[in-house]
């Protein structure tokens, strides 16, 4: 068999592994498990989207966890204060859409005793009133935009930034985010944080099973789904023009340009895919945690993303989605605390040193990566070999 | 035919004017060189007529379309191709790749799979076919000035500027270059190459532009531009031999 449908195959069946994993494993830490898994998924979304801006593309953005948290947060306003009513309340901002009111609560911050518009309105409202959250895959929807837009915005305005000056701006762009949901304690509760239902509020009965509302089902086939989905378009679109052009651009704007890339379209492209991407991501992590506050937006949550592409292999999607997952794996068993002699190992705090210390190693001695340089060796199996089979040829061939 | 007309273009960087007043016609398949010591302005020149700079004053027209307001992949696409002093092969892209980036902005409905045959042909012809699954980076310089040139064949444009073509290539290298620009030239392409290689230039070239602190101090028949005073004055009347030549001009700056 060909050494190149190795990766292949491992994937297709990595896939069906992950499909079938929830009900394959039945130990006593399967909710925590799930977990890890549904987080992992929600890393490697965001490490892979990333890859595909910084190590395709080489723009070396420090907005990724920004675009998620801008996905995370609409999702959480538009849960917080959007209602459907079946009559109006004349007191909250309203708009008629059929014979349905979509009604807008007034923010009362997190230390008010003050009713929102609706509460107020409660008292007076006629009886039967139906008062009903909107479905919120449409706030996820809305975050997936809002992302973009972002993504779109950032994108224009970083056009003739490079390198530090690029990373510099990006930073400034995410802190100012979060300083700014920090400061809006009236809309976004600042530090308490804004709360958001779960994925399916009603549970959900598949197959004649039912599961409520707090399982780790629903939420790992989302996520895993939402993953696949990200992959899917991120490995077609490597493969075309855009791929090709990101990464020529990535090599060198000038030449590229001169070549005839339209190089301000294919940046701001990519900004603008992988922010809805880590925004998706965002939403749908917001959903499933319950609660997105602004710390998601401290440098030290994007350093995290960066280190699991670096790791994995910023030049491959997939190099870095499964550096993502193993990071956020090794992390969580690298908590067990041990014993050396009368000495205790606190994990909690090593595991961290540690981690530091094989960020710094791939760099000094992997520039790669540690898992591209293994993807390499089977996608580009036969290379080496032809290259000089073909260099041996050619004195014979070109000779009079 | 391909037609560049550029008129009065003028470039100032500050205070500094890198390029006075600079006016000459391309009109066909000719064989260009451009001469001038260093900081005479011919990068910037080049840089205009690409689109990568916008000139202070004056226009630039090819086949008939206004070019020094374009981008550079808009310039590229109506039909002027480049490569740079310093070779810009795409490293961390494979051989072909590199060679499919060109054809696939030209080509909006294209697939790569559409020009394999093409780029094996552009490889075979530059031979460094063999090399075609290697990244750029895995090439020597002088496989990657045959790179950016094979680039230019897929881009396939009217006019190409070949900034330093033959700088730090080894004979045997210099040899396919010499046969590419006899190549596209017969394919009716003008050509303009930029070099301080007088022997190149007089041996490629059938007509001479020579630049001098940002004005067009000569243009015409090489042997005729070669006796002009002004000429040797500004540039020719240096021993070609003298190595130390551009060092003696920057200090005279």
């Amino acid at each position: 068999m060909n050494r190149q449908w190795i990766p292949r195959i491992a994937g297709i069946l990595a896939v069906v592994l992950l499909f079938i994993f929830p009900f394959i494993y039945g130990r006593a830490d399967y909710d925590f498990i799930m977990h890890l898994w549904i987080t992992a998924f929600f890393f490697a979304i965001l490490a892979s989207s990333w890859s595909l801006l910084a190590g395709y593309a080489g723009q070396f953005s420090f907005a990724h966890m920004a675009f998620m948290a801008i996905g995370a947060y609409t999702a959480a306003l538009y849960g917080n204060y959007i209602r459907i009513l079946s009559a109006p309340t004349n007191l909250c901002t309203e708009y008629q859409i059929g014979g349905r009111w979509l009604v807008i609560l007034n923010p009362v911050g997190v230390t008010s005793s003050a009713k929102d518009c609706l509460e107020i309105a409660k008292e007076s409202l006629p009886v039967g009133t139906i008062i009903s959250q909107p479905s919120i895959w449409w706030g996820v929807l809305g975050g997936v935009l809002m992302g973009g837009i972002f993504g779109l915005l950032v994108g224009y305005l970083v056009l003739r930034l490079r390198s530090t000056y690029l990373a510099l701006f990006t930073i400034g762009f995410a802190e100012i985010l979060r300083a700014a949901i920090s400061a809006e304690i009236a809309i976004t509760q600042g530090q308490a944080g804004l709360e958001l239902l779960p994925l399916f509020p009603r549970g959900l009965t598949l197959f004649g099973n039912t599961y409520s509302s707090t399982d780790k089902l629903m939420p790992y086939y989302a996520m895993l789904f939402l993953f696949l989905l990200c992959m899917a378009i991120m490995l077609r679109l490597t493969g075309t023009r855009f791929g090709l052009f990101i990464r020529a651009l990535r090599e060198d704007e000038e030449a590229a340009a001169a070549l005839g890339v339209n190089v301000v379209r294919y940046k701001v492209m990519v900004f603008t895919i992988t922010a809805m991407m880590a925004a998706a991501a965002g939403a749908i992590f917001g959903h499933y945690i319950g609660i997105i506050t602004p710390n998601i937006l401290l440098i030290l949550q994007m350093s995290l993303v960066i280190a699991m592409a670096v790791i994995g292999g910023l030049e491959s999607i997939v190099a870095s989605a499964i550096g993502a997952i193993i990071i956020l794996f090794m992390l969580e068993l690298l908590r067990n605390s041990f014993d050396i002699g009368p000495v205790r190992v606190d994990m909690t705090l090593w595991r961290l040193v540690f981690f530091g210390a094989v960020l710094m190693l791939t760099l000094r001695f992997r520039r790669n990566g540690l898992i591209a340089p293994i993807l390499d060796w089977f996608n580009r199996a036969g290379v080496a070999e032809e290259t000089v089979a073909k260099r041996q040829a050619a004195p014979t061939e070109g000779s009079d | 035919m391909t037609e560049l007309r550029v008129n009065n273009i003028t470039k100032n960087f500050g205070g500094l004017q890198v390029l006075h007043n600079v006016s000459f016609e391309v009109n066909g398949p000719e064989l260009i060189g451009l001469i001038g010591p260093n900081g005479a302005g011919k990068t910037t020149l080049t840089n205009i007529l690409d689109g990568a700079l916008n000139p202070t004053s004056g226009t630039v027209y090819l086949n008939g379309r206004r070019i020094d307001a374009m981008p550079p992949y808009e310039v590229a696409k109506a039909g002027l191709g480049r490569t740079f002093q310093v070779t810009r092969a795409f490293r961390r892209m494979t051989v072909l790749e590199n060679l499919y980036v060109p054809a696939l902005a030209l080509h909006p409905a294209a697939r790569q799979r559409d020009f394999e045959g093409k780029a094996m042909d552009v490889l075979e012809f530059l031979t460094i076919d063999h090399l075609r699954n290697e990244y750029g980076r895995a090439l020597s310089g002088g496989q990657q000035k045959l790179l950016e040139l094979g680039r230019l064949l897929m881009l396939d444009p009217d006019i190409i500027i070949l900034d330093e073509p033959f700088a730090g290539v080894h004979p045997k290298l210099m040899e396919i270059i010499y046969k590419y620009i006899y190549k596209v030239n017969e394919d009716g392409k003008a050509v303009i190459i930029i070099s301080h290689d007088m022997d190149t230039i007089f041996t490629l070239s059938k007509r001479l532009l020579v630049l001098n602190y940002g004005d067009l101090i000569a243009d015409g028949d090489p042997e005729i531009v070669k006796n002009d005073p002004t000429v040797i004055e500004a540039y020719l009347g240096v021993d070609e031999d003298d190595d130390s030549y551009d060092d003696e001009e920057d200090d005279d700056e």
